[in-house]
Parts: C-alpha cells; sequence; structure tokens
C-alpha cells in the first residue's frame, strides 16, 4: 500500500497586488506518495512555483495561504505562524533546489561553506567529519577534484557546477522530499540531461521522495512516476507517466502535449494553444479553461467541473469525462503518437 | 595582487606629485604678504633680505626641487601669518589628533548605531519600528544641520547640564560634538544598509539559505549584511581619512582647536607655506583612502579581482 508523505488539501492562496487580490492557487488538492517522483507541469503563471514555496513557507510577504492545509507527518504546515516553526521542517524533512543555480548561491561564500553550514545544521558531526562530508557530498554530486573545488566562490564554477553545489546542499540536509523548482530550465541542454541523470540516481540511492515542477514535457518523460498538470492554480489532470502520457483525456493536457516540437516532422506547422491564461483577479465562473477549450460544453461556463475517477491512479477534472458528455477524440497528432512504439521524448 | 597593487602604488604616487606640483605653481603666484606676518612695517630692502634668506629667490625649479626634497624629511616649512614663525608640521601634529579622536570617535558610534539599527529596520520592514526609524532619518536628512546642531547644544546645556566648551581632559565636553557630528553620519549609513538590506532579502541566495534550515538571525547578519556592506565597505577607509579634515560647524561651535576650517582660515591669512601643506596633506587622504578602499573591496568581494584594469 503506497503510504503518502505529503497531503496538500484545498490548498488557496491568494496575493495583494496594488490593493489588487490576486487568486494564485484556487484550491490545489494533490498527495504525494512516499519514495516516487512526481511531477507538476503548466504554463508560466499557473502557480507552480508559489505551490512549492507555500510548503516550505517561502511566500513572499504579499502572499496569504487563504485556505487548505499542507499535511507533513501529522503536522499541518498552513498552520505554522514563525520563521521558527518552518525551520523545524526546512532541509532535514524537505529540501529544495531552485530555478537559477547563478543566483543560489551566496556569492561571498565559498561553495563548501556553504554546504558545511547546511551539514552543522543538520547533522551532528565534528568539525573535521564535517570537511570530510563536504568532500564526499562534491564526489557525489560529480565535481571533480573537491578537495580543491571546494574552495571555490560560486562565481568560480560554471552553471552546471553551481547547480551541483545546489544538490549537494540539499543532501546536506538529509531531507525525506526534495523539491525542484524547474531545476534545468536556466542550464543548457547537454548540462540539462546531467543534471537530470544525477538527480535521478541520488534520488534512487538516497531514497528521496521528489516533486518537480516542469514546463517541459520532455523532463517529464525522463524523470516521472506521476504527474499532475496544472492550469489556473488548480491541478486539473493527475496521473500515472502512463496515464498521462498514453491516455491524457483533459484538452488542456492535450494541447501541452501537441506542443512539444519533438512530435512533429521538420516543416509541419506546430499546433498551439491559443488564448491566455485566466486574469487572476477575476473570479472565475465555471471551468478556467473553458475559454481556450475548443470543446468546452454549456455547462463549463456555469459549473466548475469536479474530479471525475478513471481509475485509482487517474483523475480528471472536466466535464467531458461526465456519462452523458459528448465523447470527444485527441487532436491527430496525440493520437498518432500514441501509436509510437516509444512513447518517450 | 602584488603587480596590481604596484602598479596602483605608482599611479598613485604620480597623482600625488602632480598635486604637489600645481600646489605649488599656484602659490608662486600668489602675493608675497604671506611670507611676512609684519609685512606692512618692513622696508623693501628687509622684504628682500627676507625672500632671500628664505629661498624664495631662487630659480623655481630649484625651490620646487628644494621643497620636495624638504617635504620627503618631514619638513614643511614654517608657518608665517597664521602663527608667526612655528613650523608647520608643530601646528598639524597638535591639530591633527583633536580632529581624528573626535571624527574616529563619529564614524564607529555612526557605525554601533547604523548597523544594528539598520538589520531590525530590514527585518521588519514596514513595521512599526521601520517606520519610525525611517521618520527618524528623514527628519536628520531634511532638517538643516545648522539646527539640530544648534538644538543639540542648547538640550545638551540647559538641560543635561554639560559643559560647552571643549576641554582636553574633562571627556564630558566631547560628548556633545561627538553626537552632534554622528547624526549626519547615523542617517547616511542607516539609510543606505537598510536599502541594500532589503535589496539582498528578495535574492534568491537568501531563499535557499531559508530552505537550508539556517535561522533568520544567521541569515541576516552571516548572509546579507556582508552582501549589503559591499557596495559601501569601499567607501570606508576614505570616511576614516576624512576624519582628518575635521568638522568646520561643531569645531568652532564648540571651540574645539582642530582642523576643522583650518584650510580657510590659512588662505584668509595668505600664509603660503601652510595652504600648501595642508591641501596635499588633503591630497595625500584622497587618494590614499580611494586605495585602501578597492585593497578592502578585493578583501570582502571575491568577484573582484585585482587584475589588470583600475582607476587612479
Amino acid at each position: 500500500m503506497p503510504e503518502n508523505i505529503l497531503t496538500i488539501e484545498n490548498l488557496t492562496v491568494d496575493f495583494t497586488v496594488r490593493n489588487a487580490l490576486l487568486h494564485v492557487l484556487r484550491g490545489v488538492s494533490l498527495e504525494v506518495i512516499k519514495g516516487e517522483s512526481l511531477v507538476i507541469v503548466g504554463e508560466s503563471g499557473c502557480g507552480k512555483s508559489v505551490l512549492l514555496k507555500s510548503i516550505l513557507g517561502l511566500l513572499e510577504q504579499n502572499a496569504k495561504i487563504v485556505a487548505g492545509r499542507i499535511l507533513y507527518r501529522g503536522n499541518n504546515l498552513t498552520s505554522f505562524q514563525s520563521e521558527k516553526d518552518y525551520q523545524k521542517i526546512r532541509g532535514h524533512e524537505i529540501a529544495m533546489i531552485l530555478q537559477d543555480p547563478m543566483t543560489s548561491l551566496n556569492p561571498l561564500l565559498t561553495i563548501g561553506y556553504q554546504i558545511e553550514e547546511a551539514i552543522a545544521i543538520h547533522q551532528p558531526l565534528r568539525k573535521v567529519k564535517r570537511k570530510e562530508e563536504v568532500i564526499r557530498l562534491l564526489t557525489e554530486v560529480g565535481m571533480k577534484d573537491p578537495r580543491k573545488t571546494r574552495h571555490y566562490y560560486p562565481h568560480e564554477c560554471s552553471g552546471g557546477m553551481r547547480q551541483r553545489v545546489v544538490i549537494a546542499i540539499a543532501l546536506a540536509c538529509k531531507p525525506n522530499i526534495l523539491l525542484c523548482d524547474e531545476p534545468t530550465t536556466a542550464l543548457d541542454v547537454t548540462i540539462q540531461e546531467q543534471v537530470l541523470n544525477l538527480l535521478i540516481h541520488l534520488q534512487h540511492k538516497y531514497q528521496l521522495t521528489v516533486v518537480f515542477i516542469t514546463h517541459d514535457f520532455g523532463v517529464v518523460a525522463k524523470v516521472a512516476d506521476r504527474v499532475a498538470v496544472m492550469y489556473a492554480g488548480e491541478i486539473i489532470e493527475v496521473g500515472t507517466s502512463n496515464d498521462i502520457f498514453l491516455d491524457a483525456r483533459h484538452p488542456y493536457t492535450w494541447s501541452l502535449l501537441a506542443s512539444q516540437p519533438a512530435l512533429y516532422v521538420p516543416g509541419e506547422e506546430l499546433i498551439y494553444l491559443g488564448g491566455t491564461l485566466p486574469n487572476p483577479q477575476e473570479e472565475i465562473q465555471g471551468d478556467a479553461f473553458a475559454p481556450r477549450n475548443p470543446w468546452a460544453l454549456e455547462r463549463d461556463f456555469i459549473y466548475a467541473p469536479p474530479y471525475f475517477k478513471l481509475s485509482d491512479t487517474h483523475q480528471v477534472k472536466s466535464w467531458l469525462m461526465e456519462k452523458r458528455a459528448p465523447k470527444v477524440e485527441p487532436p491527430r497528432i496525440i493520437k498518432e503518437y500514441y501509436q509510437l512504439e516509444n512513447w518517450r521524448f | 595582487m602584488g603587480k596590481y597593487m604596484l602598479r596602483r602604488l605608482v599611479r598613485s604616487m604620480i597623482t600625488l606629485f602632480l598635486v604637489v606640483f600645481i600646489v605649488f605653481s599656484l602659490l608662486r603666484l600668489m602675493p608675497i604678504e604671506g611670507y611676512f606676518p609684519n609685512y606692512e612695517k618692513l622696508t623693501v630692502e628687509q622684504i628682500e633680505a627676507g625672500l632671500k634668506n628664505m629661498g624664495l629667490l631662487d630659480p623655481l625649479p630649484i625651490q620646487f626641487f628644494r621643497y620636495v626634497k624638504d617635504m620627503l624629511h618631514g619638513d614643511l616649512g614654517y608657518s608665517r601669518t597664521y602663527m608667526a614663525n612655528v613650523l608647520v608640521t608643530d601646528i598639524l601634529k597638535q591639530k591633527i589628533p583633536i580632529s581624528m579622536k573626535f571624527g574616529l570617535s563619529t564614524l564607529f558610534l555612526a557605525l554601533l548605531i547604523s548597523i544594528p539599527l539598520s538589520l531590525a529596520m530590514a527585518s521588519h520592514k514596514g513595521k512599526l519600528i521601520d517606520r519610525i526609524g525611517t521618520l527618524f532619518l528623514v527628519i536628520l536628512q531634511a532638517v538643516p544641520y545648522a539646527v539640530y546642531l544648534l538644538l543639540i547644544q542648547a538640550i545638551g546645556t540647559e538641560k543635561l547640564h554639560i559643559k560647552m566648551l571643549y576641554h582636553a581632559n574633562d571627556v564630558t565636553t566631547w560628548i556633545l560634538p561627538i553626537v552632534s557630528m554622528s547624526l549626519g553620519n547615523i542617517a547616511f549609513y542607516t539609510t543606505w544598509l537598510r536599502r541594500y538590506l532589503i535589496e539582498e532579502e528578495k535574492k534568491d541566495y537568501v531563499i535557499l539559505a531559508k530552505v537550508k534550515g539556517v535561522s533568520s538571525k544567521r541569515i541576516l547578519k552571516k548572509h546579507m549584511l556582508k552582501n549589503a556592506i559591499v557596495p559601501m565597505i569601499q567607501y570606508l577607509p576614505n570616511s576614516i581619512f576624512n576624519t582628518i579634515i575635521g568638522s568646520i560647524y561643531v569645531e568652532s561651535l564648540y571651540s574645539i582647536p582642530g582642523m576643522g576650517g583650518l584650510l580657510v582660515q590659512v588662505i584668509q591669512r595668505q600664509d603660503n607655506s601652510m595652504v600648501q601643506a595642508v591641501v596635499v596633506l588633503f591630497a595625500i587622504t584622497g587618494i590614499l583612502g580611494v586605495l585602501l578602499g578597492d585593497i578592502l573591496l578585493c578583501l570582502i568581494d571575491p568577484r573582484v579581482k585585482l587584475n589588470s584594469k583600475g582607476g587612479v
């Protein structure tokens, strides 16, 4: 029986920007299973990062969790009031890798120092042992010549090296869950591949639970056990990797999949999703995706759809899953690619 | 770094030499009254003899060479009209320590208050302590210097019964001048430090430090403060050296026999050797301040490398 390590229930987050209230997360419910790698995918601005930040209490001052719970080992993280409360779970329980390795290290401290700082907080080691641990971690993340490189300052390292250091810092905390906020987006493609492989390797070695956010389906295909698709502050489809890649049901998931250039023959016109995300300032009537949905039903504009459970693992938030709804077919490009032997990008 | 330092030093020396040369040349154009405390009473012959005695009738290159040579031996000549026939170095030796004593205590007090104050304000941004602090800073910067100088003097002497005039052996008489001089510095340092700290707070490395589980206090002191000080550290040596120049208002308000206003006085008295000495002294402190500022910056920020390129 898979055990949930983290449960998010109806998480609702509002931002106040110049007296306007923005509804950024509009009731996110999500379960993270121990040991899995869950990928949250969605376009920019759908609230992926905010979701991760709210788990660790990293939201800016103008953001407020207005409803919902985040349950981790019997604690409700949304009830935490102070930085002190969050310190109990940051690092040792849940660690995080940020998007841009160029800015996520302190420019004035050596990388060795920054790793050692994490060790000093989370592992009861003497100073000499800590130095050894720094060297071990740097070796673990594939840094060459760690005895020398630990004295490097961040500006002396390349982007890939810095992201390895950030990963080493996360490992130094000995976390149960590792949150990755687009850890490869800022890197170039060859380095992306290396860093992803490293993360997958470390996940298995240290039996980490990984929550990964990205907008790159290539990354999803590579790392995901399960996939949650996010749109306008909601999870609209969630399922195993197979559910999403071979049997996606939500029109938004289709359009995300169909927008992968890898599926097309060179020269062929790409299918793209028209329109924009709904204005987060407005209350949304019905289904948030309805205005951009070519298959939208009349009731999509009136009532928000519930989650329809297609199997134990696969849930879809769309009226198209209702019994009486017309049967719709995914776009041609997706059907074609279902036929492919190897559906991984 | 050694090679760069050497080049920097050579360049600083050249700058200094130019300043000395220009000051020397300009002062040769000054009227000769400045060489005699009792010019009006002297006859033409006496003046002639006096000038000859001082070597002022020699060709200019020889005079310049002698001047530089003497200066290198620590001889800046004699004051004539400011204090008749007293060694310039003796005058400066008396005045500089007094001004520096006040300047350094001022700087120390200002940093002692500014750093914790800006840390408190930045970490409680928008809260009560930040608002009160900001109000205090705005008042300090908006009200003309002279107004609160007088206010401090009035309150200090009338209400607190502190003796007004400076006395070297009575420490209580130092309090009012130091407080007066600190206020401007406090406003300056706190405003900028708070601003830089708030800028740092949004940066990713602060978020990563939080994610690591580092306490807020430690993030503020170990991570943010150091980064926030970087843009200011370069100017610190300069502010230390500038204490030599002294404060013209405060020193005259409390009758402190320091350097404040000395340059103005010696120019008014046309005391040529004093003007020469004081201008060169200020030039040295300026050049040295910039040089040390760059070295300090390079020590604290590893991204700054002292290599091929650099100023002054």
